[in-house]
C-alpha cells in the first residue's frame, strides 16, 4: 500500500522490502507528437527488456503484436471511502489479467489517446488493491512536439495538463526549430511544470533508460532524479544587461500574454553575468517590494524598486532617464521577446549586451502551473500532517501531482512524500546526515495559490 | 448410525485426477452432461478434458493474449470462448475443431451467455453487446451509452439478459421492440449474478460493496463493509442465500422473508487472504470457497459456520465448478492446475 490514508511519520527502523513490482509507465502526448514514433521504436530495438504495450487504438505497430494490446479508455468514478477519484476501468481489467500470466514483463507502457487525461490512469494504481499489490506506477512521460506546441498550448487544455502531470518530458522534433526557441520552449514547459525532467529528442529517438524504470512515484527517488527541482525560483525571468549613454530612453513593449508584468531596471558594475550575480540576491528583495504602477507614457525610475507595466493592446512606451552613463541590468518577469521588447535611445534601438535567464517563480501560465517552496527548519510532523491532508482534501481536484521532501521535527531521516490530485502518501527515506535539514515542495495544478501554499507550510514550521 | 455415515460421507474431498494448463487457470466450464470439461489459460490455450478420466481430448488455440471467458451451449455440443482478441470462438464440444469465430465489436470480450434454450448466444466486448444465433446469425445489437459491459447475465428460463458495467446494470429482450431498462448506481458493477428464482440480481462492485436490485421493482439494497472489491458472488439453488467475497470472509446473505435488509449476514472463516472463487451445488447445501491463500474449502452454511472440509491447492483457487450431478467440484489455480475432487 504505497498510498495510505495517514502518512506514517514515526521513525521505522526496519529497512523497506524489495519492490519487485512491474513498473509501469503512462506515455502521454499529442497526436503527431511522436508517441507512436516511440512505441515503434521501444517494440522493435533490441533493448533485451520484455515491455507489453496497451493500446488505446491500434495504430501502424506492426512488429510484436504479441505484447500489444488494446484497451478502451473507460474512466469512471470510484468512491474510495471519503474522497472520490477517477480510475481506468479497462486497465484494471488488462492488467489484472496480465499480470496472472507465467511469463513475467520487465516492464508495461500505456499509451494513452491524444486529449487523455493522465489523471485517471495514474489514480487507478492507487486505488485498486490488485494493482498495487503486483504493479508499480513508475512515471508519467509526455511527448511533446517542438514544432506545434505553441499550437497545442494555445487552444487544447490537455496538452498543458499533460505537461504538468509529466516526470518526463520528451521535447520531440527538435530539428523544426531553432536552438533560441528550443530554450524559450524549455522555460514555458518549466512554468508549466517545475519539477519534470526535460529531454531533447529527434523521431522520439531516447536511450530506454531516461523513460522506463525512473522512479517518478518512487518516493526515496522522486526529487533525485531532478536537479532543477533544488534550484531556487526567482521573481523574475530574465536580465538583460546593457550600456547606456546619459539621457532620454524609452522602453517600447508590444502587446504579450500577459495584461501586466513586473520589471526593474538597476545599476550594474558591468554588463556581464558576474557583475549580475554579484547584485543578485538584492534584485531579488528588490523584486519582492511593492510594485509602482504604471501605464504606457508614465516615466520608470532606474534603480527605484520595481514597477508593475499596466500593458495594453497597442505599443506601449515607458520613458526613463540615464544620469549618470553606465551597465544596468534590465529584470523582467517574463522573457523580453514575448512583449517585443526594446530599449529605444536618441540614437536608436540599443542591443542588449548579454541576457540571462532565471527558473521564474511565477506561474508563466494563469491557468496550470507549479508552485516550489524551499525552506530550512524543522516542521511540526502533526501540523504539517493535517494541513496536507486539508489541502488535498479540498484542492486535490486542482492540485495534479505533489512532491516533497520535509525535515519533522525529531526525526533524524528525510520524510518523502508524493500524490496524485487527493491521493497521497509518505515514508521515511535516508537520514539527513551532514545535509543541511531543509524543505522542499512542489505542488503542480490549476489556479494554484503560491502565496496561500507557501504561507500554509510556513506555518507548519515547528 | 446410517445418519451419521451419510454425513461424514458428504464432507470430504477426495482428489480423483490432476491435469495440468501451460498457465494460470482463467476459465473453467463443465459440459451440461457432465461429461466433459474445458479450461482456458490466461495466456490463451483452451484444453478439452474428459471429466472421468482427467484425460486431454483436444488442445486449442484459443485467443491471442488471452481468453477470458467460456461457456457451453446448453447441448453440450458447442463450447464457446472470448478473448483478449476481441473474437468469440465456437469450438467442436467433442472434437475441439474450430467451427466458428465471430467479430463482438470490441478490444476484449469481458463475457459470452448463453440463454437457457440454446437459441441465444450474447457476447459482450468493450462496449458492445451482441446476440446471436446458434449459427452466427445476428440477433440485435446494442451499445451501452455509459460504459464497457463487465457481465452478462440471462434471467433463468427466460429471454432478458442483465448487462453490467460502470453506472449500473441494464435489462433488455434481445430481439424484442421494448426499450432497455437501467436500474442505475452511480458506481462500476464487475459481475452480475441472478438468484435462480429471477427475483434477484447480485452485483459484486470495484469499490467494494454487494448490490441486490430487485428485478421486478428496480430497487436495490446496498451492502456496506467489504475489505476490496467484489468479484465472488454465488446463489444457492434455492435463492435464499447468496455467497459473497471480497475480503477474508465468506459472507452469506439470507434473503429469506423481507430480504436481507438490516440482517446480519454470516460470516465464514477460513481463508488466511481475499477469497477468489465462489460456487455453490446446484441443487444440494453445499458451497465450496476458495482463497488467495490456495485453500478450498467444503461449507455446509445453513448447518455449519465451520468448514465441513479443507483442501491445499498449489496455488490460488482461481476457479471453481460444480459437477452437474453435484458429486464433485473442479478447481484451477493459478499454477495452472485443474483438479477433479469428488465429494467422499
Amino acid at each position: 500500500m504505497s498510498i495510505p490514508a495517514v502518512p506514517r511519520i514515526a521513525y521505522e527502523p526496519e529497512p523497506p522490502p524489495v519492490d519487485d513490482r512491474v513498473p509501469v509507465t503512462v506515455l502521454t502526448g499529442f497526436l503527431g507528437s511522436g508517441k507512436t514514433t516511440l512505441v515503434n521504436r521501444i517494440l522493435t530495438e533490441q533493448h533485451g527488456k520484455r515491455i507489453a504495450v496497451i493500446e488505446n487504438e491500434f495504430g501502424e505497430v506492426g512488429v510484436d503484436q504479441e505484447l500489444v494490446i488494446g484497451a478502451e479508455e473507460e474512466i469512471f468514478e470510484m468512491n474510495n471511502g471519503c474522497i472520490c477519484c477517477t480510475v481506468r476501468g479497462d486497465l484494471i481489467r488488462i492488467l489484472g489479467n496480465l499480470m496472472k500470466r507465467r511469463d513475467r514483463f520487465d516492464a508495461i507502457l500505456i499509451e494513452t489517446t491524444g486529449l487523455a487525461d493522465p489523471g485517471p490512469v495514474a489514480q487507478t494504481f492507487f486505488v485498486d488493491d490488485e494493482m498495487q499489490a503486483r504493479l508499480r506506477l513508475d512515471a508519467i512521460v509526455t511527448v511533446v512536439d517542438a514544432g506545434h506546441i505553441d499550437q497545442h498550448l494555445g487552444v487544447q487544455r490537455e496538452a498543458k495538463e499533460q505537461i504538468a502531470f509529466a516526470d518526463v518530458i520528451l521535447l520531440n522534433k527538435t530539428d523544426l526549430v531553432d536552438e533560441s526557441r528550443l530554450t524559450a520552449l524549455e522555460g514555458q514547459i518549466r512554468g508549466l511544470n517545475s519539477a519534470a525532467r526535460i529531454h531533447r529528442t529527434q523521431n522520439a529517438s531516447i536511450d530506454l533508460d531516461h523513460i522506463l524504470d525512473v522512479g517518478g512515484f518512487d518516493l526515496s527517488r522522486a526529487l533525485e532524479v531532478d536537479p532543477a527541482f533544488m534550484e531556487p525560483e526567482y521573481p523574475f525571468e530574465v536580465v538583460s544587461t546593457y550600456e547606456l549613454p546619459m539621457g532620454h530612453h524609452e522602453m517600447v513593449l508590444q502587446p504579450g500574454p500577459d495584461p501586466t508584468m513586473n520589471v526593474l531596471i538597476g545599476a550594474l558594475a558591468a554588463p556581464d553575468r558576474a557583475s549580475v550575480e554579484e547584485r543578485l540576491m538584492e534584485r531579488v528583495l528588490a523584486f519582492s517590494d511593492e510594485a509602482f504602477w504604471v501605464g504606457s507614457g508614465d516615466a520608470i525610475t532606474p534603480g527605484r524598486g520595481v514597477h508593475r507595466l499596466a500593458l495594453t493592446d497597442t505599443p506601449m512606451r515607458f520613458p526613463f532617464v540615464v544620469e549618470p552613463a553606465g551597465s544596468f541590468g534590465l529584470y523582467t518577469e517574463h522573457r523580453p521577446e514575448e512583449y517585443g521588447l526594446e530599449i529605444v535611445g536618441s540614437d536608436g534601438v540599443i542591443p542588449a549586451t548579454e541576457s540571462i535567464t532565471y527558473t521564474p517563480a511565477h506561474v508563466h501560465d494563469r491557468e496550470i502551473g507549479s508552485v516550489g517552496i524551499a525552506i530550512p527548519g524543522d516542521i511540526d510532523g502533526a501540523r504539517f500532517q493535517e494541513w496536507i491532508r486539508v489541502l488535498l482534501r479540498e484542492r486535490g481536484t486542482d492540485i495534479f501531482r505533489s512532491k516533497g521532501i520535509i525535515a519533522i521535527k525529531g526525526e533524524p531521516r528525510r520524510w518523502v512524500f508524493q500524490g496524485v490530485h487527493m491521493l497521497w502518501g509518505g515514508t521515511a527515506d535516508r537520514p539527513w546526515g551532514t545535509e543541511p535539514r531543509r524543505n522542499s515542495l512542489v505542488f503542480i495544478g490549476r489556479n494554484l495559490d503560491r502565496e496561500a501554499l507557501t504561507s500554509g507550510f510556513k506555518a507548519c514550521l515547528a | 448410525m446410517t445418519q451419521t455415515l451419510r454425513a461424514r460421507r458428504a464432507t470430504t474431498l477426495r482428489e480423483t485426477w490432476v491435469a495440468q494448463l501451460p498457465d494460470h487457470v482463467e476459465a473453467v466450464a463443465i459440459s451440461p452432461d457432465g461429461s466433459r470439461l474445458a479450461a482456458a489459460a490466461v495466456s490463451g490455450p483452451i484444453h478439452l478434458f474428459d471429466a472421468g478420466t482427467g484425460e486431454r481430448i483436444a488442445e486449442m488455440a484459443g485467443h491471442t493474449m488471452g481468453t477470458t471467458t467460456l461457456a457451453w451451449r446448453p447441448d453440450g455440443r458447442i463450447l464457446t470462448s472470448g478473448g483478449q482478441d476481441g473474437t468469440v470462438r465456437q469450438w467442436d464440444g467433442v472434437s475441439g475443431a474450430a467451427v466458428a469465430a465471430l467479430e463482438a465489436g470490441g478490444p476484449w470480450v469481458a463475457a459470452v451467455a448463453w440463454s437457457g434454450d440454446g437459441k441465444v448466444l450474447a457476447t459482450a466486448a468493450g462496449r458492445e453487446l451482441r446476440t446471436w444465433t446458434p449459427e452466427g446469425g445476428s440477433v440485435a445489437e446494442w451499445t451501452s451509452p455509459a460504459s464497457s459491459i463487465s457481465d452478462l447475465g440471462w434471467k433463468p428460463g427466460s429471454g432478458i439478459l442483465a448487462a453490467s458495467g460502470y453506472g449500473g446494470i441494464t435489462l433488455m429482450r434481445p430481439g424484442g421492440d421494448k426499450s432497455p431498462r437501467v436500474f442505475e448506481w452511480k458506481g462500476s458493477v464487475l459481475v452480475l449474478a441472478w438468484s435462480p428464482d429471477g427475483r434477484f440480481i447480485a452485483t459484486g462492485d470495484q469499490d467494494s460493496t454487494v448490490h441486490f436490485w430487485y428485478a421486478q421493482r428496480g430497487t436495490d439494497l446496498q451492502m456496506w463493509g467489504y475489505e476490496t472489491k467484489v468479484r465472488e458472488l454465488s446463489w444457492d439453488p434455492t435463492s435464499r442465500y447468496l455467497a459473497t467475497g471480497g475480503g477474508q470472509e465468506v459472507v452469506v446473505w439470507d434473503c429469506s422473508g423481507k430480504g436481507p435488509k438490516d440482517s446480519t449476514p454470516r460470516m465464514l472463516k477460513a481463508h488466511e487472504s481475499f477469497v477468489s472463487a465462489l460456487a455453490w451445488q446446484h441443487s444440494g447445501p453445499m458451497l465450496t470457497s476458495g482463497g488467495y491463500d490456495g485453500l478450498l474449502v467444503l461449507w455446509s452454511p445453513s448447518r455449519s459456520r465451520k468448514p465441513a472440509s479443507q483442501v491445499e491447492l498449489d496455488g490460488v483457487a482461481a476457479c471453481l465448478a460444480w459437477s452437474p450431478d453435484d458429486r464433485w467440484v473442479l478447481a484451477g489455480t493459478s499454477m495452472g492446475t485443474i483438479l477433479r475432487l469428488d465429494l467422499a
